[in-house]
């Protein structure tokens, strides 16, 4: 029973693409998407501003987790010091390192501030006294404010922690890995922190007169499972298109698989508490959240994301086979990828589409859109950089685990 | 299933059993042992050694199926439990909710599941193993005290197809035992 | 047990010391941890014995006094129906989770310094979860009726409501019970096995060797025992979230302000595990001088846990900051004045206790000094413990004192027979605990022995490489791997 001999040292050109690879165009491909995108959304959406402005909140938002989801992964990673995944940090330092961006996608956002947040309106606070005692929060001015100091705050980490990794590969500092440990835990706090009032901000002040503590968690279970879906669905491509194949092994596809199991757990375990918590209280305060959530096709929509996001995982992700198999993880992968846009659109839009669940064309323009920028400044990231962390200290021992 | 006592056909010697010092002496002499076609042997270790399975060519344990199974029976047993106690034999208007509240089923469905679970795991693992099995002739060897403190040990049982006293006393020695010694059957 | 990859690797980012510290060979692993089980008892052993078995028996006069006259003995009244009965219950149950953990979920991520604590953490959970099902026992007020928990029909036909969380609690905190013990036993049966075998006298031979099952460590036997093993860690590992999420249950599922938040689950969660590591610590920092096992229980252990304590530390902060964030944005007066009250209230000098214990002094922690200082440890995890304590006590009895109607507010005051019930508690738990250490081998000697560097069949040190290198080149060619 011999095994290929398992690599220490990398060269960069090993774990970068090669020049004339497919990659290369992905930047392009992407921003032509994008453009599509967005011009669909101007098209589609001209008359109806409170659904392209709720189908861009959900497009962003989508995309927005994956990528903090990912800038989470990093930094737990640095926390807790694991071994296994060095291999596929710096694709999730690429995932993270395009919060930058989202600040921009923000903007169709401010603009339609008044069609998404009933706070906003002028005049609103007049006749509603719950919005009157809660404007000194929830106002416009400090709303931005909050927005501007989220992304700040976000593009700061992502980008002080990919940098640092970036000027590894060439030192192999082990000053770098310490420095990024020790800072690691901070930053969690405040990510955890800034990430809970942006779901606040973002989502929950849709229905102002409604509040749930548990919601900055929620967000976070579903970024957390998408950015693990999305770097196994993103290894699995990557070694089908030739690269990395003797880098990242089948044994770290397991360990992603077993994250993704985890946290789908997770995500059901915190949907739930919310759910039920409020179902069994039964105060209308409370329950008119869920009540558009089970209106019309929404309740059918409710029942396939709680079958999809948890059961199906559940079962798929259990054994050890599907795990070690690529096309069954990338499949496995894109699944839950699907069930957290459901959960998305879920959170967003029986806000401002009472009773009709299924997605409009002007969704999935927005989704194009968002999605094709994405992909675009992601693919543009991966083109500059090695792939892999190729001086990490740690590197020989998350190599070791490519059987394990 | 003999339980307490083994259920080894009757005869004088049980067989040989080899002392090592090192765990990858063990490694290697398993899988010559293996190699050699020997069926009814055993390795003894004091703790799980990594990879040892593989080299003693062990087929993969069937647990996972029985403790899948008796989950599922769990919280199949304590869904409908509650369904049937609360929809039908003592049906009870409770906080206004309707009497099948499959939400106030799931906790005690979940800890059933896990419970039914767990002694599948655990029983199921003593009926494969055939545990417990009190009286066994390797309690005879005194040499046989250290599997369980820092002694590594093969045991090939006499009535193996390929056994002979001379031939597989040799293939033990010669793969690096300290000591190779016969356990008798009483 | 815990397979390893990476045995061969030191993680040069973290340059420390090994887990088991002065390279000891297996032996001394068994002679380190079984020497005082053989030797006669010490007389320190005495000095914890036989004051808890005082307050043992004082838990058993105080419950007796409590079935003869009822729950009236209690501090007890309208409005505060619940108070230290409750209070300790989850306090309990909450340290239990500790034990689970470090058995169960560090296992699952490979974390192989849990190996010098497990089995005295597990047998912490079973006596914690012990202690915990006293209280709902014995709180019931009619306790000849407490068969009416059960999941069977009572003398009129009815059944018990299977909807409310007051039930899921009795399968759950009994379920997480029985697998604990199931766990925990499991564990033991190879180490029973080494002492069957160490035995000098018959009768410990007898003894040990019944419940040693017969174990002869056949490999064959090892193969299934793993399986078993990962599979108990890996339904171990929800049940822990589940049971004191459930537990959170009886307090959230209700409409109170300060009781009904969607946060308490995962919340509760984090506390109990923030509670048990504490305890553990505390109960770690005594035995590991007292039976000289400091190399096996290293300062690094120390480290790992001190960590985990400031993670689940802050998440407890940070659902302390959404619950009063969210009852000022609900703009429910309710809600706010429940928070106002604890914090300004009468019980402020419970609130501040909670807050200067539990979201305060962890922070510690950030500091490598304290994480791996005896003195700081065993100070600060005491100090923890009783900040968890005073969480329950607030979150109950500062819900319940000012509820709707002002005509019904009241205060709470325990009675000696309140505080005895508390005290007795400890005194069941510590009896219990200085039995297990007498006579159980409280590490888990094959699994240390399994994450030592002579055990990995493929790289173990041969004497003759030196021990400067911590980067091994792989074999060439197809040696067995």
């Amino acid at each position: 029973m011999s095994q290929p001999r398992t690599r220490l040292v990398l060269r960069p050109e090993e774990a970068s693409i090669p020049a004339g690879h497919g990659l290369h165009r992905l930047p392009l491909i992407g921003g032509a998407i994008g453009i599509l995108g967005i011009v669909g959304v101007a098209v589609l959406g001209g008359g109806q501003p409170q659904q392209m402005y709720a189908a861009w909140l959900v497009a962003f938002l989508f995309f927005l987790s994956l990528a903090l989801g990912s800038l989470y992964f990093v930094l737990i990673h640095y926390a807790v010091q694991a071994g296994w995944g060095i291999v596929v940090r710096r694709l999730a330092e690429i995932g993270a390192s395009t919060i930058p961006l989202f600040a921009l996608l923000f903007v169709p956002i401010i603009l339609g501030m008044r069609s998404l947040y009933p706070w906003t309106v002028p005049g609103a606070a007049d006749h509603d006294a719950a919005l009157r005692w809660k404007a000194p929060f929830l106002n416009p001015g400090f709303f931005l404010t909050r927005a501007g100091i989220y992304f700040a705050l976000w593009s700061i980490m992502a980008l002080a922690w990919s940098r640092a990794s970036r000027r590894q590969d060439a030192t192999g500092d082990l000053a770098i890995s310490e420095r990024l440990r020790r800072f690691s835990g901070p930053a969690l706090l405040l990510l955890a922190l800034t990430q809970t009032f942006a779901a606040f901000d973002w989502i929950m002040s849709m229905t102002p007169d409604w509040y749930s503590t548990i919601f900055g968690v929620y967000f976070f279970s579903g970024a957390f499972v998408s950015a693990a879906a999305l770097l196994s669905l993103v290894v699995v491509l990557l070694r089908g298109s030739g690269l990395l194949r003797d880098v990242i092994g089948i044994g770290h596809l397991h360990d992603l698989g077993k994250l993704v199991f985890a946290f789908s757990c997770f995500w059901a375990y915190i949907a739930f508490s919310q759910f039920f918590l409020i179902w069994y209280g039964n105060i209308p305060e409370e329950t008119i959240w869920y009540r558009a959530r089970l209106d019309g096709s929404w309740k059918a929509a409710s029942a396939i994301l709680a079958v999809g996001h948890f059961i199906v995982p559940f079962f798929f992700f259990m054994g050890r086979t599907m795990k070690r198999r690529p096309l069954a993880l990338a499949s496995g992968a894109a699944w839950v990828l699907l069930m957290h846009l459901l959960d998305i659109h879920w959170l967003v839009m029986p806000t401002v589409r009472k009773g009709v669940a299924a997605p409009s064309l002007l969704e999935i323009a927005a989704l194009l859109g968002v999605g094709g920028v994405f992909v675009a400044t992601a693919g543009w990231l991966m083109r500059r950089q090695p792939l892999v962390p190729v001086k990490d200290p740690r590197l020989p021992e998350s190599l070791s685990m490519s059987e394990a | 299933m003999a339980l307490l006592t083994h259920d080894l056909p009757p005869g004088p010697d049980y067989g040989l059993l080899a002392e090592f010092e090192r765990v990858d002496d063990l490694y290697r002499a398993c899988e010559r042992v293996r190699e050699a076609g020997y069926t009814r042997w055993d390795a003894h270790t004091p703790f799980p050694v990594h990879g040892l399975d593989g080299a003693m060519g062990l087929k993969s344990s069937l647990l996972p199926w029985i403790v899948l199974g008796m989950g599922l029976t769990g919280a199949a047993l304590g869904f409908g439990l509650q369904v049937w106690v609360h929809s039908y034999e003592y049906p009870l208007v409770i906080s206004g909710k309707p009497y099948f509240s499959w939400p106030a089923y799931v906790p005690i469905t979940f800890e059933l599941g896990v419970l039914f679970g767990a002694l599948g795991a655990v029983f199921g693992m003593f009926a494969i193993n055939r545990l417990p099995m009190h009286w066994h002739p390797l309690f005879n060897s005194e040499q046989f005290e250290r599997s369980s403190d820092d002694r590594f040990f093969i045991s090939i049982e006499s009535w193996d197809p390929r056994f002979d006293a001379v031939a597989t006393r040799r293939l033990l020695e010669s793969l690096g035992a300290r000591e190779v010694t016969t356990v008798g059957a009483a | 047990m815990t397979r390893t990859h990476t045995d061969e690797f030191e993680n040069p980012v973290d340059r420390r010391p090994a887990l088991i510290l002065d390279k000891p060979e297996f032996r001394s692993i068994t002679d380190a941890v079984v020497a005082p089980l053989d030797a006669p008892t010490p007389i320190g052993w005495w000095f914890v014995f036989l004051p808890a078995l005082c307050l043992l028996g004082l838990l058993g006069i105080a419950v007796s006094w409590l079935f003869w006259e009822g729950i009236g003995v209690w501090g007890l009244n309208i409005p505060v129906g619940w108070a230290w009965d409750i209070t300790n219950f989850v306090f309990w149950v909450g340290i239990g989770h500790a034990g689970t953990l470090i058995s169960a979920i560090l296992f699952l991520f490979r974390q192989r310094w849990r190996t010098s604590i497990n089995r005295s953490a597990e047998a912490m959970t079973i006596f914690a979860v012990m202690c915990a099902l006293i209280f709902p026992g014995i709180h019931v007020g009619r306790v000849w009726l407490a068969y009416w928990l059960a999941p069977v029909p009572n003398q009129m036909g009815t059944w018990p409501n299977f909807r409310s969380p007051l039930l899921w609690d009795v399968f759950a905190v009994s379920i997480y019970g029985t697998v604990s013990v199931l766990f925990w036993y499991m564990g033991l049966i190879p180490d029973l096995a080494t002492m069957r075998d160490r035995a000098k006298s018959k009768i410990r031979r007898l003894v040990y060797g019944i419940f040693a099952l017969g174990w002869r460590s056949s490999n064959r036997h090892w193969q299934h025992y793993e399986v078993a093993y990962l599979i108990l860690a890996g339904l171990a590992t929800p049940l822990v979230l589940s049971v004191h999420s459930i537990v959170s249950m009886d307090f959230a599922v209700s409409q109170l302000p300060g009781w009904h938040t969607t946060i308490f689950p995962p919340y509760f969660v984090a506390g109990a595990i923030f509670s048990g590591f504490a305890m553990v610590l505390t109960l770690m920092v005594i035995c590991r001088t007292a039976f000289r096992l400091e190399n096996i229980i290293t300062l690094r252990t120390f480290d790992y846990m001190s960590k985990i304590m400031l993670v689940t530390g802050s998440m407890v902060g940070y659902a302390y900051a959404m619950e009063f964030f969210i009852a000022w944005y609900s703009g429910n007066p309710y809600e706010m004045f429940a928070f106002t009250n604890r914090a300004l209230g009468p019980y402020a000098w419970a609130y501040w206790t909670m807050i200067s214990c539990n979201v305060l002094s962890p922070q510690i922690f950030w500091f490598k000094r304290a994480r791996t200082s005896i003195p700081i440890l065993f100070v600060a995890s005491i100090v923890v413990n009783i900040g968890m304590w005073f969480e329950r006590f607030v979150i109950i009895v500062t819900s319940l004192h000012r509820g709707f109607l002002p005509s019904t507010w009241g205060y709470f005051r325990p009675t000696i027979w309140d505080v005895s019930c508390l005290l007795g508690s400890f005194g069941l738990f510590f009896t219990m605990f200085c039995l297990f250490v007498r006579f159980v081998p409280m590490v888990a000697t094959a699994e240390v022995k399994a994450i030592l560097p002579q055990a990995d069949p493929h790289h173990a040190p041969r004497p003759e490489r030196t021990a400067a290198s911590t980067l091994r080149p792989e074999p060439v060619g197809g040696g067995a791997h």
